[in-house]
């Protein structure tokens, strides 16, 4: 077995179509996630009776169980679920007319809501009590004190929690070829069975991801820069 | 068949399965072993920047950072037959279970090489300093006096670290090693019960997790016991 330099090249080209579905697999979860997370975190902050103890179990399964567990939970569990409900309340949904796509994408929402929550957690909880107060004293409510004051502060400061999120979801959904999705790893599999040149392929995807990768450090830096740009220390 | 969902299957299941978390604590423990002692290789070459070597742990640590563990699964799985045929060492019928040890220390080693240069950093060079001072010489400082303190300070972060690789083992299945998941899937081969098979997997892995948190919480309160309260606002 030889390793055929010029198939990388070949295989990078059709694995980089892949990029758009890879891209909705890693930032739709996200996006979700950073409402459910949002919520999840000042749940737990103000201690919302019944409602926190609910937060609690969800944040700690979550983060405890492997994320294939949750994409494998949600692809064979709803259907059963939404079978079940249609056929009692006679909503001729089907299941296995949904695309599976939209099961891997609540699962890495509900796992991205988890992670999220714990890093809006830290950065509210960093956000020093001070600025509560100073709010109030100019005459904020908790409301405003919370969206003007604290929850800027917080999400700058934890810009390079998310980054490290981001990257951990992108590679995070290279789970769903297990299930058949046809993102950059399904992609390269595809490429790699039917030319039977795994070790190409897999290289061409891996520099596609590692590229990704530099890419979203990169920004998070510049982004970084310009948030905490009000932040300029004790002196000066 | 029976019926579509059975919750006491979930019940069932689980002794067959638990069988196998030997195969997925065995993959942990050996790739953390190896992982960390080529974190501690790589981490040594980053901080005493030797040439050539720093800048290869640098692109090492960028890979692996920048690429899925599934990804790195199956080029080590097929890549590294590849490479050693090159000098006439044929491993392709070797067992699938030590490649996946090879590329999860691959990984740990990565990942800990970054804690291990962070904490050994963040300890304060007046301690090596002290050190000198009371006549210890170089080595003497470092093991007796900077590497505890470092270790304390990675600690909750190689923690952090152990219990990743563990829900990251839960992917060896799909070069076809025989742990929790691999044994999984026969079972729902056989039995087409996927979402209860599914379901007894996540509550094993929950328990391992928690299990392995309360340990780790149990050692780290004990590594901080002569800590003041003000170093540690959790403790």
């Amino acid at each position: 077995m030889t390793i055929d330099i010029l198939f990388i090249w070949t295989a990078f080209k059709e694995i980089i179509k892949a990029l758009p579905i890879t891209l909705i697999l890693t930032i739709l979860p996200l996006l979700a996630g950073f409402i459910i997370g949002l919520a999840v975190a000042l749940i737990r902050i103000y201690k919302v009776k019944f409602l926190c103890r609910v937060a609690n179990v969800y944040v700690s399964f979550f983060r405890g169980t492997p994320i294939i567990m949750h994409i494998m939970l949600i692809y064979f569990g709803f259907p059963l679920l939404i079978d079940q409900i249609s056929k009692k309340f006679d909503l001729g949904i089907q299941s296995n007319s949904i695309p599976i796509i939209l099961f891997v994408l609540t699962a890495l929402s509900l796992s991205a809501g988890a992670y999220l929550s714990e890093i809006f957690r830290s950065g509210i909880i960093s956000v020093s009590n001070g600025q509560m107060e100073a709010a109030y004293s100019v005459g904020m409510n908790s409301f405003q004190a919370m969206t003007r004051i604290v929850l800027p502060q917080a999400i700058a400061q934890s810009i390079p929690n998310f980054t490290n999120i981001f990257i951990g979801f992108l590679h995070t959904s290279s789970i769903a070829f297990i299930v058949s999705q046809k993102e950059m790893t399904g992609a390269a599999n595809i490429v790699a069975s039917t030319n039977l040149k795994f070790l190409e392929s897999f290289i061409a995807a891996g520099l596609i991801y590692w590229g990704l990768t530099i890419i979203a450090e990169g920004l998070s830096f510049l982004i970084e820069k310009k948030a905490t740009a009000y932040n300029r220390g004790g002196v000066q | 068949m029976g019926k579509a969902f059975d919750p006491s299957l979930i019940v069932d299941f689980i002794p067959t399965l638990i069988y196998y978390l030997g195969v997925t604590l065995q993959i942990l423990a050996a790739s953390v072993l190896l992982g960390m002692v080529i974190g501690i290789a790589a981490a040594i070459l980053r901080l005493f920047r030797i040439p050539v070597l720093n800048q290869f742990v640098i692109l090492y640590i960028s890979f692996i950072r920048g690429t899925p563990i599934l990804i790195q699964l199956f080029l080590v799985f097929y890549g590294l037959p590849a490479i050693l045929l090159f000098i006439n060492i044929d491993i392709s019928r070797m067992d699938a279970l030590y490649f996946v040890i090879i590329t999860y220390a691959l990984s740990n080693g990565a990942h800990f090489a970054e804690i291990f240069r962070g904490a050994i950093k963040a300890v304060d060079y007046g301690q090596t300093e002290a050190a000198y001072s009371v006549g210890m010489n170089n080595s003497q400082s470092f093991f007796r006096i900077v590497l505890p303190q470092a270790i304390r300070i990675a600690f909750p972060n190689i923690a952090n670290s152990i219990i990743g690789s563990l829900k990251d083992t839960s992917l060896a299945f799909t070069i076809g090693v025989m742990d929790m998941m691999g044994r999984g899937e026969t079972l729902i081969a056989a039995t087409a019960h996927a979402l209860e098979v599914y379901l007894s997997l996540a509550v094993i892995y929950y328990a391992v997790v928690l299990l392995f948190e309360k340990i780790f919480r149990l050692y780290e309160n004990r590594i901080n016991r002569h800590q003041t309260v003000d170093v540690s606002v959790t403790g």
